[in-house]
């Protein structure tokens, strides 16, 4: 018996809470009978929920047709059985073809519909990934790479290895380590279709090579397991509702003696002289700001608890203060600004706030610029990394 | 073990992290035509095996339509997507390939590419009998009520037919399936699979 047959192919599970049957792996059966029991445990479900049944193959990367006919007859059958009952099919618009095979059903039967699971569903992260927001993406990463070129060799970086850069973004940081540390490979990826396509046409303009962006969820990810050196996710934990879901994924990408290396903010912690109260109290807000969207841009410190709790060992964690005095002060101010314009815009609207709060939410970015260009301010972003090892 | 394998990869597929630019991002690629205006497929890959191995366990064919997938994949804009996409395409084929009454001869998988269509040839021994009915089925693939045939099936059979199976690749994937002339008690299906576009 090879190592294939002790995998897990494919999971039927049933979550009665959120009346929820999802299916998980590759499920290609030559014989009917070997989903016996998925196929048992999804006629108990229909025979117990009232209402919807949702029907979860976010996850699901292969079904041959064979299991997708048995299935579908199934919840077929069950819609003429049950005019009462309808199923939602919640499909990924990751795997290309769910979407496509199961859409039919609901030709059929019109009791069942089918939902795609994409960027929607994390409702926070829309703020920074609109597209007047990608040249200070590229500021941000110029001036972050300033420390982490210096930084990155201390937790795995070296010429030849394998590498994910998962929430990519617009794609520059692959871009820059493919430069500097020439990894053999480096697999890049991220949920946004826009941020992607820039990022390819970078690539094409300035003829660089060995990259490969794709589009998927850093919370259930195609790619397949321990086949990266090192895995990098930078300031995404702190936008995601639940990190651990990400770091799991991590984990199991990374090869077994690979690192996984995270960085994230302490937004608080942003400061600046002179005016250095109205600074504090400002980025105090901003904290506040994004935990009302369920997101931690305090998450940096919690680095090193999240890489323990994922399964890390071996873990270093260092942090790094991104200062005016790093190149060109007005780049530090650019950077301010757009805070200021998405945080004291948009996000503080949605959230609700007055005009009162947000002209003093306002002045403390304008402060913070204040301080980057006064000829002798000083102004700071903290960030921290942490990188952990996946056990042998 | 699959027993005897022939692994054939042309040089137009770049290992990981030799890929070209020019592939990497131009899904559509250097389009070139032969002399009779056909439009060239370009090799990438070839697995040989004798049918009596590949028929000895099923999961070959996931192996086999994974293995291929990810190699080819490699040069389109979106390497994983495109994999997963053309392996779930390829394995129907093999599961088709796989049910074969003729278990004497070789298989062979060739993938080949046009700009944004990856081409599969699937060479397979095969009875004569069998070969009409591939005839027969996929000259119905063809025709404008295909969507409609696969959809009673997916809502009336037990299990799908080969049939239904091939006719599913034409409405799933947008598949351009044929059948031409092979040596011996053998058929070739080939199937091209514009996966860039879906």
């Amino acid at each position: 018996m090879g190592p294939y047959d002790l995998l897990p192919r494919f999971k039927a599970q049933y979550d009665a809470n959120n009346q929820e049957f999802s299916l998980s792996g590759v499920v290609r059966p030559q014989a009917i009978d070997e989903l016996g029991p998925s196929i048992a445990l999804l006629r108990d479900a229909i025979g117990r929920v009232r209402g919807v049944l949702y029907v979860n193959v976010r996850r699901l990367t292969q079904m041959n047709s064979a299991a997708f006919h048995a299935f579908s007859r199934i919840i077929i059958d069950a819609c003429r059985a049950r005019p009462d009952l309808k199923f939602v099919v919640i499909t990924s618009s990751v795997v290309g073809w769910t979407s496509r095979k199961f859409g039919r059903l609901s030709g059929i039967e019109p009791n069942i519909t089918v939902e795609e699971y994409d960027s929607q569903f994390y409702p926070g992260q829309g703020f920074l990934e609109e597209g007047a927001f990608v040249p200070i993406l590229r500021t941000q990463t110029k001036m972050t790479w300033r420390h982490e070129r210096a930084i990155l060799p201390r937790h795995g970086m070296r010429p030849g290895i394998v590498m994910a850069d998962i929430c990519c973004g617009i794609g520059d940081f692959a871009v820059l380590v493919q430069k500097e540390f020439q990894p053999s490979r480096i697999v890049a990826l991220d949920h946004s279709m826009s941020s992607l396509s820039y990022a390819r046409r970078v690539m094409k303009e300035f003829d660089i090579r060995g990259i490969e962006y794709t589009y998927g969820d850093a919370s259930e990810m195609l790619l397949d397991e321990a086949q990266f050196d090192l895995v990098t996710c930078r300031h995404s934990l702190q936008i995601f509702n639940r990190p651990e879901l990400i770091l799991k994924e991590l984990y199991r990408i990374c090869k077994p003696g690979g690192r996984v290396y995270i960085t994230n903010e302490k937004n608080s912690h942003c400061l600046g002289e002179p005016r250095a109260e109205s600074i504090r109290w400002t980025y105090n807000e901003v904290a506040k700001l994004f935990r009302h969207f369920e997101m931690d841009v305090e998450l940096g410190p919690k680095s090193r608890r999240y890489l323990v709790e994922a399964g890390f060992e071996d873990i270093h964690v260092e942090s790094f203060m991104v200062t005016n005095l790093d190149g060109d002060p007005q780049d530090f101010a650019d950077v301010i600004m757009a805070w200021a314009d998405v945080y004291a815009g948009e996000m503080a609207t949605r959230r609700g706030d007055g005009p009162e709060f947000i002209a003093r939410f306002r002045q403390g970015f304008q402060d913070h610029i204040f301080a980057a260009l006064h000829p002798k301010g000083y102004a700071g972003w903290p960030i921290w990394v942490a990188s952990g090892q996946r056990p042998q | 073990m699959m027993g005897a394998v022939k692994f054939s990869i042309s040089e137009v597929m770049a290992p990981p992290g030799l890929i070209s630019t020019e592939q990497g991002n131009m899904p559509m690629g250097p389009v070139q035509y032969d002399l009779r205006g056909e439009p060239t497929f370009e090799p990438m890959i070839q697995v040989d095996m004798e049918i009596k191995a590949f028929v000895s366990a099923w999961k070959h064919c996931d192996y086999v339509s994974t293995y291929m997938a990810r190699m080819i994949g490699q040069n389109r804009s979106d390497s994983v997507r495109h994999s997963n996409l053309f392996s779930s395409a390829f394995n129907e084929l093999l599961e088709v390939a796989f049910r074969t009454r003729l278990a004497d001869g070789e298989l062979a998988c060739r993938v080949s590419r046009h700009g944004a269509t990856d081409r599969i040839e699937l060479t397979f021994p095969c009875l004569p009998g069998e070969r009409q009915f591939y005839q027969e089925a996929l000259s119905q693939v063809a025709g404008f009520e295909a969507k409609e045939r696969y959809l009673n099936s997916v809502s009336g059979d037990l299990a799908p037919s080969r049939e239904i199976v091939l006719l599913e690749l034409a409405v799933d994937y947008n598949a351009t399936l044929w059948v031409e002339e092979a040596d011996g008690d053998a058929i070739k299906l080939v199937v091209d699979l514009p996966l860039e576009g879906l």
